[in-house]
């Protein structure tokens, strides 16, 4: 046995556990949290095409999220368009305005490109809040859209029961996590990753950083925006708040930093771990304690950035290579090239 | 043939004139060397020839194109790569990682990306590093992985921005050798360097700048007798007369 044998049959596994589970855990309060938990997931690992390979920190990726839910919400609810047909759409609308944010913004550092992202988010949640209709199409402002559960069905996205909604998300996570692991180990994976960290020495190695950037912004704006139809779909209830809150991309942020950005492992984990701090605590302390999480969040953020800067996936990655070794009782062979990506 | 032609160069930062009506040539397969005490425009000139500043006046030719304000990864593509003084690793990467990003403007295959990648570490016998986060190498290791990186892009010319500081008398040696071995696999170069002892090993020929203006050219043997040169360096007291 390899390392590589254990390491795939142990993905197949966590494959086959994962879509095991509705099979076994039957209550709707669980699924629900389990769904919900995936799509954070799902949105984080988005996010990490630019957040993470990229080296910047977008904080206004809600905004996309709200352009995918709104998007197929109107065309299904005015026109009778399948969500599924609004999911895209409402991705490529969003891959549009993640350029059109992009094209400005990176050309700012640091905590400016964060600070200018924070505001385009913002202004589009805005802008959804304050107007009731969009030429045609009618968004209703601060009241948002209600999805009436009339037409359940696959071609209509709507279900009874939380199953279908839990594998669709599922098998939409796992989608996107192979894409970013077949970004990463590409051309652009090497580019974003080069001119994230050192651009000078990029550009004068052949790497075009604005424009490698830029495609990512699309593709990430476009994976976020699918989550957003999925949201619309799974709550049959959006809002400019519930879609497009500033706490949403606060939140994306903190699990992939938290998790440990720019690795295909640190989205996943943050999510695994933060998503029940944050649930539990709302169910528990919602009434007395409410944003408790965020609070909890704030904290452990700062000792993850003080005690590993590259997020929790590290020390884990090392205890599970550890414990390889140990199986596979042979001396550690080097480091394996994926610690470092 | 002329690979590298530069026709009066001039290079403003506001009122400063770091470049001045700068002309110099290089020829297909040669070592060209260029000296100057500290602040006299080396690197800005460097900088102009590898697109990261637009000139301000005059002509920059690469294989006979004009190159003014082309942008860096495209004269990387065309075959212009350069190394930096400051070392600019991508420091949370493997050695092997760094190489395969520069090794990505030759093609779009991962797995021939990382071949091309391999076979540079081998011909600067780097090999055994590969897997070495970049953050960890000692100095003399970084300054060959800015080599091993401009080298990856396949370059017709290479511009060595100070390669040699820092490194041990042994560690230059080795260094004056690699980069003699590439010339002999037909690659133009032209170092900046202010270590004399190597740059006249290796320069064909050698040009001297100060306050941005050419001041000699020539041999190594012709450039180190001018009197212009030892009064740049050493002070008019020092010239004999």
């Amino acid at each position: 046995m390899t390392r590589k044998t254990i390491n795939t049959s142990a993905l197949i596994l966590l494959g086959v556990v994962a879509f095991g589970i509705p099979l076994v855990l039957r209550s709707p309060t669980y699924l629900h949290i389990i769904c919900l938990l995936f799509f954070y997931a799902y949105l984080t690992t988005s996010w990490n095409l630019v957040g993470g390979f990229a080296g910047v920190l977008p904080l206004g990726h809600s905004a996309f999220v709200g352009i995918g839910a709104y998007t197929s919400t109107v065309l299904s609810l005015q026109y009778g368009v399948s969500p599924w047909l609004g999911m895209i759409v409402g991705g490529f609308l969003a891959g549009i305005v993640g350029i059109l944010i992009g094209l400005p913004t990176f050309k700012m550092r640091g905590a400016y490109f964060a600070l200018a992202t924070i505001a385009f988010g913002e202004g589009i949640r805005v802008m959804f809040e304050n107007i009731e209709t969009l030429g045609p199409l009618n968004i209703r402002g601060p009241r948002g859209l209600e999805i009436p559960p009339t037409h359940t069905g696959f071609v209509n996205f709507m279900f009874n029961t939380k199953e279908p909604y839990y594998y669709i998300i599922l098998v939409m996570l796992i989608g996107v996590i192979a894409f970013t692991y077949f970004i990463s180990r590409s051309k652009l994976g090497y580019f974003l990753n080069a001119g994230g960290e050192e651009p000078e020495a990029a550009m004068s190695l052949g790497v075009n950083v604005a424009r490698a950037k830029l495609i990512a912004m699309a593709m990430s704006s476009f994976l976020t925006a699918l989550a957003g139809t999925f949201y619309a779909q799974f709550t049959l209830y959006i809002y400019p708040k519930s879609v497009m809150s500033l706490d949403l991309s606060f939140e994306i942020a903190f699990i992939a930093l938290i998790g440990g950005r720019g690795s295909i492992a640190g989205p996943i984990l943050g999510a695994l771990l933060l998503r029940p701090v944050s649930d539990f605590s709302r169910i528990y302390f919602g009434s007395s304690l409410p944003g408790l999480h965020l609070i909890i969040f704030g904290t452990v953020l700062i000792l993850v950035m003080i005690f590993q800067p590259r997020g929790l996936q590290e020390p884990l990655l090392k205890v599970y290579n550890k414990l390889l070794d140990r199986i596979l009782q042979q001396a550690p062979q080097g480091k394996a090239g994926h610690e470092y990506s | 043939m002329n690979i590298l032609e530069i026709n009066n160069l001039v290079k403003d930062f506001g009122g400063l004139r770091a470049v001045d009506t700068l002309s110099l040539s290089i020829k297909e397969g040669e070592i060209l060397g260029m000296i100057g005490p500290n602040g006299a425009g080396k690197s800005t000139a460097f900088n102009c020839i590898a697109g990261v500043y637009s000139p301000t006046k005059g002509d920059i030719f690469f294989a006979g194109k004009k190159i003014n304000g082309v942008k860096p990864w495209n004269l990387c593509k065309g075959g212009l790569a350069r190394t930096f003084q400051i070392v600019k690793p991508f420091r949370s990467k493997s050695v092997l990682y760094n190489v395969m990003v520069a090794s990505f403007a030759t093609t779009d295959k991962t797995a021939a990306a990382e071949e091309k990648a391999l076979e540079v570490l081998k011909t600067l016998s780097f090999e055994h590093k590969k897997d070495e986060r970049a953050g960890n190498l000692t100095i003399a290791e970084l300054k060959r992985l800015e080599v091993a990186r401009a080298l990856a892009t396949e370059p017709k010319l290479l511009l060595f921005d100070e390669v040699m500081a820092g490194l041990r008398p042994a560690e230059v040696d080795e260094m004056v050798q690699i980069i003699k071995n590439l010339r002999d696999r037909g690659i133009t170069i032209f170092v900046i360097e202010h270590i004399m002892r190597a740059i006249m090993a290796l320069s064909d020929r050698i040009v001297v700048i100060h306050f941005g203006k050419k001041i000699a050219e020539g041999t190594p043997q012709e450039v180190a007798s001018n009197e212009n040169v030892i009064k740049a360096y050493l002070g008019d007291e020092y010239v004999v007369s």
